[in-house]
């Protein structure tokens, strides 16, 4: 595939994401930018960055799309259009269940020509401060007239603690893309099929406001057909400079992922991504930002008191059936945003937004669904 | 004025403000829809909810609440259809309870998915002047933490007959919040503060005796 049909399929998939914007107010991002890569074997190159990210959250999943395309004029180019739903489960609120597919042409000087489509299921077990996954990949790729398979199962769990998060991850590929492997300098054992990685990867992360700090160590070793034992560490951050515009940078080594093509690499980048649509900045982890306290009075009732973790740079309202609806105002109390309503006996319900993103439950309440696709907390004041 | 005071002051004043925003079963209703067809919609959804003797503080609310979540006019005429329906269906089965209260308690348990035949045993289990509408609020509650309704049903009931106030039956739900909160499950945690209400109150035998006569329905 040469890099003007990658522009090709990159500007039909830009066409369908911004078609389909243009019918719901979903969350729209253009980012584009600077590469630099390295791969071994070959000179430094330079490449162009572009990417579209569309997500459109409606009652119950979530859709995510997203193209993006990596240019050099040495015949590095690569287009990759992914489509991805999360489904939480009716029967349980702590599950959900992720699955999707990618489609990606490509034009690479270590990898050769071709395409390749994957498709993955995950499993996530969710609760506030901490959750789990387990989950399944296939993916084919043709090049150069040669068709490979591969295959993966990985597992998983990440927790939180104020604004960081960390996870750990365990996965396994077999491959036959011998081709990804020599392209990374490694050896293929005499007379093997097919060769299995496992990789053991720790990610970190740290979240404040609308920025972002990431760190991701990486242990892969063969486990069969080859001698591979790689480290990778790769660190990126977004800067939110204003409310429409961020800056993102990255550095680090990219190991080859046969499930999608991808090549090892050492790459470092550097693009600006423009927010589109009512949701400019990143909207905030649900349920886990917002908490309820009850303090009981004298003469009946409770002081409800509700506390926003969120950066001052966000906007946070609150609303419930007993302001009628009409967002509380808030004020600035060190690291959050605090009301406090002084009410009667009974029953209430509260919703919670940050930067116009979706009503939210306060993480310690009981949580319903709304009739409008959301969903609100509920207490019962003694 | 300390900040505390400060926020309280801000809030008494938004609650006031907008206490006076929709004209509550005085007049005619207009709301901010801003879709003109769907506003009359449900504005005549809300009269005819009136004319059946139905509050329409409840339905108010409900078309607010979608104003504020930028639902579209057509859902939130839906959204106050279905409202009307289970305040008609609440006010059946807890009648003759037909207090305001009673029947947006009755209507939200519905909503989550409490059986009806669940609120007519509540209204059963105290006499007919007596206020249901707490502990059908605490069975909500509790049925939206993932507790089975029937478990729950069966605490606050036995609480009921038991004599416990709204109050005590209240500080169940919120007991059990913080419990779960601090890592126990929902189930559980229910069982063991539904004892700590009862080790409170007097006997069934004491319970049954201060129990005015006549007073409990069949």
């Amino acid at each position: 595939m040469t890099g003007g049909s990658a522009a090709r399929a990159l500007i039909l998939s830009c066409a369908t994401a911004l078609a389909a914007a243009a019918q719901a107010p979903p969350d729209v991002r253009l980012e584009a930018g600077y590469a630099r890569v390295e791969q071994t074997g070959f000179a430094p190159a330079d490449a162009a960055l572009f990417a579209v990210f569309w997500r459109k959250p409606t009652d119950r999943w979530t859709l995510f799309t997203s193209g993006n395309l990596t240019y050099a004029r040495d015949s590095l180019a690569a287009a990759q259009v992914v489509a991805a739903f999360a489904v939480p489960w009716e029967a349980n609120e702590h599950l959900r269940t992720d699955f999707g597919a990618a489609g990606a042409s490509f034009s690479l000087r270590s990898a050769g020509r071709g395409g390749n489509g994957s498709g993955f299921l995950r499993q996530h077990y969710v609760r506030d401060e901490w959750g789990l996954w387990f989950g399944t990949a296939a993916g084919i790729t043709e090049r150069d007239g040669v068709r490979t398979r591969s295959f993966a199962g990985d597992l998983g769990g990440w927790t939180r603690w104020r604004f960081m998060y960390a996870s750990a991850s365990l996965s396994r590929q077999n491959s036959d893309d011998w081709l990804l492997l020599l392209a990374a300098g490694q050896e293929r054992a005499p007379l093997a099929a097919s060769y299995e990685l496992e990789d053991w990867q720790l990610v970190a992360q740290a979240r404040r406001g609308p920025h972002e700090l990431s760190a991701s160590w990486t242990k892969r070793r063969s486990v069969a057909g080859s001698d591979v034992n790689v480290d990778a560490v790769a660190l990126s951050g977004s800067l939110q400079l204003s409310d429409r515009l961020a800056f993102l940078a990255s550095a680090g080594r990219q190991l080859s992922d046969p499930l999608r093509s991808l090549p090892q690499a050492d790459i470092v980048t550097a693009s600006f991504r423009v927010s589109l649509g009512p949701k400019p900045l990143p909207v905030m982890q649900r349920a886990t930002i917002a908490e309820v306290r009850l303090h009981p009075r004298a003469e009946g009732g409770a002081e409800l008191e509700l506390r926003v973790e969120a950066h001052d740079t966000l906007a946070v309202e609150v609303a419930a059936d007993f302001s009628q609806w009409k967002p509380l105002p808030m004020v600035r109390e060190g690291d959050e945003w605090v009301v406090r309503v002084a009410l009667p006996p009974g029953k209430y319900r509260i919703g919670v937004r940050a930067n116009l993103g979706p009503w939210r439950a306060p993480r310690n309440l009981a949580r319903v669904r709304d009739d409008f696709g959301g969903e609100s907390g509920l207490i019962v004041i003694p | 004025m300390s900040m505390h005071r400060r926020v309280l002051t801000l809030v008494s004043l938004a609650l006031a403000s907008v206490s006076a925003v929709p004209a509550l079963a005085q007049g005619p209703v207009v709301l901010p829809i801003a879709d003109a067809k769907a506003r009359v919609a449900v504005e005549r959804e809300i009269a005819r909810a009136a004319a059946r003797g139905l509050p329409v503080q409840p339905l108010i609310a409900k078309a607010m609440e979608g104003v504020t979540k930028q639902a579209t006019g057509e859902r939130i005429q839906v959204a106050v259809a279905s409202a009307a329906k289970r305040l008609e269906q609440a006010r059946t089965l807890l009648a003759p309870s037909t207090s305001v209260a009673e029947l947006t308690s009755g209507a939200d348990a519905l909503a989550i998915g409490v059986p009806g035949a669940m609120l007519k045993q509540i209204r059963a289990a105290w006499p007919v002047e007596r206020s249901v509408a707490m502990p059908i609020d605490v069975l909500t509650e509790l049925v939206a933490r993932g507790i089975p309704a029937r478990h729950a049903l069966e605490q606050i009931t036995v609480l009921m007959a038991r004599g416990a106030t709204p109050s005590q039956i209240a500080s169940l739900g919120t007991s059990v919040q913080a419990d779960v909160a601090a890592g126990l499950a929902p189930d559980a945690a229910l069982e063991v503060r539904a004892r700590g209400v009862m080790s409170l109150l007097p006997s069934p035998a004491a319970a049954a005796a201060s129990a005015p006569s006549g007073q409990r329905r069949p």
